[in-house]
């Protein structure tokens, strides 16, 4: 593990405090490794060849010896010295023996995995992965950050609404009469619930009369929505909202006023206050 | 252990074996000599995928009938590498021995239904993999999709679409060289309130037309499970619940039967069947019962509302099995029932057949093979377990073959979603097995398994425990069991 960390902090270091020295291979290098689920230095065993059943075996196949592996997911069973199929680019870059770097995504998974070349990096002779930083746990938690802060840049940049902001109520929403065909029995049903966001601080958008939002939430365990956030009464926090579009009627009604109703669907869309720093400077970029 | 086994077969008398062996036999006929001993139970997580812990929970399963060592098994596995890339099935070439993951369904990340059926009718010895998914983002979206090679990995066809649907239920026949696909659905769009539909398609999935197969007044809607079945002459059932009232917690519903004797080739489909109480279409099973709607845990951690099957006879389409959960009586939490109409769905049995009666059970689903022996396979929720149960009978379940499949504890894992283990789980009848599926707690405790099992994934059975093969423990969570077990003779 340590290993793959300082390998990957490697490519980081390169990528994030070396631009000036390398600036093609280090955008090259930080794109790689956003795009890739595993990245894994390995040797080539085999050229059109695959390493399990199940996997469709054709000229583009490889099979790969990991050496070492650098990023993966925990689901994911892979590790030194396990066999690899790879389906490469251009299978003329590879031969028996090759050693490279391969940043991929994951294709199939049985005894063992498949993967398809999203790029890749021959190493120098000797199989020396790209030169390691001293500072490499530091880079490995930068890169994570920055992937990080680039989703989180996409979601508030999409959003309507950033608020900082405290729920003091709770309630189920009464679907309207008009919309009552739209809210048939399934097992899939939402069951909406509504959630008072009194504000405290508006991060993006525009001011709101009486400071307080409506926040449309799918109280749901349901498998369709199992993952989307639940708000309780006292809940703090910054919810970063959009105008409803899901529900089937964008307004909501509070304190007798006719309001916009806002969603805040996926994981991530309400962080705790303890990302108020990081959530303001993004904002700034 | 050979040896050994020969002598507990020696000294101990059958039903004493039999419930060692997590075979018991009931009723008035003797079993013909032993009990199935080939019984096989895989848990479908490929090895690559140790370190999972999803609620792989609702399994399905297609099987290549020409071919029926390529099978497809489906549950609510994530994609597990990427939020962005399309939703996996289960993939066997080998009868069920091992199962790889490939991502090809049209579904972003994870399906919120899957269900399909493989069919022989274009000759592809590795498709037509023809499946109704439903995605669940900002609106719930049906795609019925087809793969004509399941090993390729290539992504399926999106052949047909549309949103407001629910529960969608695969069959399909191969007919002159074309397969026919009858999609059960819940067609919440249907401003009519007649809302149980069938989709059918004679061309392979090119082009589909919807019959909704509901003729009487609906509280609005009719339940979520529509389920098709089809016979090798071209005999179309499908059954559906009646919602006649609906007050949130209650469903007062008919179980309703409808019949098509051409394949629905015909303008008018599932007409065939009419209830001789009212002269429409569409037999009443029984009228009125109560089933409960929870979509909480209720059933131990499992949510209820909507469990039905049906299956034909493949060589007699005029017997025909139905099977469904109700609130049976007061105190009463779900109960399954199963009835028999040998005259094509005209009349039905007055009551359950006999060892047919399941109390604390869901997951219902029924298959008949070659020789016209029925299966039944459930999960019942007994003694702080959920023990999953595939019942053999060849006379109407008047004497039973009841095999245990699994029994695992109910309480563990808590659940992440539901349905927990699922709204429906699948059995299928392939020359002289009965196939299916079903989830469960992946403990690896042999004792949890009474016919055995394989695990693929890194499990180590002495101490129970799984790991991600690298030695790091993994929690315990739902996996989806493949299974096959030998008819009845």
């Amino acid at each position: 593990m340590n290993t793959s960390r300082l390998f990957l902090a490697g490519i980081l270091w390169m990528s994030l405090l070396s631009p000036g020295e390398l600036p093609q291979a280090t955008d090259n290098q930080a794109a790689l490794v956003k795009q890739s689920s595993i990245i894994f230095a390995g040797t080539v065993s085999q050229v059109a060849a695959t390493s399990f059943a199940g996997v469709p075996k054709s000229a583009q196949t490889i099979v790969v010896r990991v050496d070492s592996v650098l990023k993966k997911p925990a689901a994911v069973s892979l590790k030194k010295g396990d066999n690899v199929t790879v389906e490469v680019k251009d299978p003329a870059a590879f031969q028996d023996g090759t050693q490279a770097t391969f940043f991929a995504d994951g294709w199939i998974f049985g005894a063992g995995v498949a993967v398809k070349e999203v790029g890749h990096e021959i190493l120098p002779s000797g199989g020396t992965p790209v030169a390691a930083a001293g500072t490499g746990e530091k880079t490995f938690g930068q890169l994570q950050q920055e992937i990080g802060d680039q989703d989180l840049q996409r979601r508030v940049a999409t959003a309507d609404y950033v608020i900082i902001g405290r729920i003091t109520d709770v309630h189920q929403w009464i679907v309207p009469k008009s919309a009552a065909a739209r809210y048939r029995t399934s097992e899939h049903s939402a069951n909406w619930h509504e959630a008072v966001l009194q504000i405290q601080s508006i991060l993006k958008g525009p001011k709101v009369k009486r400071n307080k939002m409506i926040v449309r939430f799918p109280q749901s365990q349901d498998v369709a929505w199992a993952n989307a956030p639940k708000f309780e009464k006292q809940q703090q926090g910054i919810f970063i909202l959009k105008k409803d579009q899901v529900s089937g009627d964008a307004t909501a009604s509070l304190g007798g006023y006719t309001v916009d109703a806002y969603t805040c669907l996926t994981p991530g869309d309400w962080l705790p206050l303890s990302d108020e720093a990081r959530v303001r400077s993004l904002l700034k970029k | 252990m050979r040896s050994l086994a020969g002598y507990w077969t020696r000294v101990l008398p059958l039903p004493v074996l039999a419930v060692m062996a997590g075979t018991l036999f009931v009723g008035g006929q003797s079993p013909p000599g032993v009990a199935p001993t080939h019984a096989k139970v895989v848990d479908v997580i490929p090895a690559s995928l140790s370190g999972e812990t999803n609620q792989d929970s609702e399994p399905f399963l297609a099987v290549q009938a020409a071919n029926p060592q390529v099978m497809v098994a489906s549950a609510f596995t994530p994609n597990p590498i990427s939020s962005a890339g399309n939703a996996p099935v289960y993939v066997s070439e080998d009868a069920g021995n091992t199962w790889v993951l490939s991502a090809i369904t049209p579904v972003q990340r994870m399906t919120c239904d899957i269900t399909h059926a493989m069919s022989t009718g274009e000759n592809h010895p590795r498709g037509d993999l023809h499946a109704g998914t439903l995605a669940c983002a900002a609106s719930i979206t049906l795609d019925e999709s087809e793969s004509d090679d399941v090993s390729s990995s290539a992504v399926m066809n999106v052949q047909s679409t549309r949103t407001n649907v629910d529960q969608p239920f695969v069959r399909a026949l191969p007919f002159s060289n074309i397969d026919h696909i009858y999609v059960g659905l819940n067609d919440l769009g249907q401003s009519s309130g007649h809302t149980a539909t069938v989709d059918v398609s004679l061309d392979g999935g090119a082009t589909y037309k919807s019959y909704s197969i509901e003729s009487r007044k609906t509280m609005g809607q009719d339940g979520p499970s529509v389920r098709p079945a089809v016979a090798p002459d071209n005999t179309v059932y499908a059954a559906f619940f009646g919602w006649r009232k609906f007050n949130g917690s209650i469903a007062t519903s008919d179980v309703v039967v409808v019949r098509d004797d051409a394949g629905a080739t015909a303008p008018q489909a599932f007409q065939a069947l009419k209830d001789p109480s009212d002269k429409l279409p569409g037999r009443l099973v029984v009228k009125r019962v109560s089933i409960p709607w929870s979509n909480a845990p209720t059933l131990g951690q499992e949510r209820i509302g909507s469990t039905l099957s049906i299956a034909v006879d493949p060589n007699n389409s005029s017997t025909v099995y139905v099977g469904w959960a109700d609130r049976g009586r007061k105190g009463d939490i779900y109960t399954l029932h199963v009835r028999r109409s040998t005259d094509r769905g005209v009349t039905w049995s007055k009551s359950d057949l006999p060892h047919t009666t399941i109390s604390n059970a869901t997951n219902i689903a029924l298959a008949v093979a070659n020789n016209g022996v029925a299966g039944f396979l459930h999960q019942q929720l007994s003694g702080g377990r959920w023990v999953t149960h595939v019942v053999q009978s060849r006379d109407g379940f008047a004497t039973i073959q009841d095999t245990v499949l699994a029994s695992v504890p109910a309480d563990t894992p808590v659940e992440q979603f539901l349905p927990y283990l699922g709204d429906y789980d699948y059995l299928l009848a392939v020359g002289n097995e009965f196939r299916g599926v079903f989830c469960a707690n992946n403990t690896p405790d042999r004792a949890n398994f009474p016919q055995g099992v394989t695990y693929q994934r890194t499990a180590d059975f002495n101490t129970k425990t799984l790991t991600d093969g690298s030695g790091n423990p993994v929690a315990i969570s739902i996996d989806p069991f493949y299974f096959s077990v030998p008819v009845m003779p």
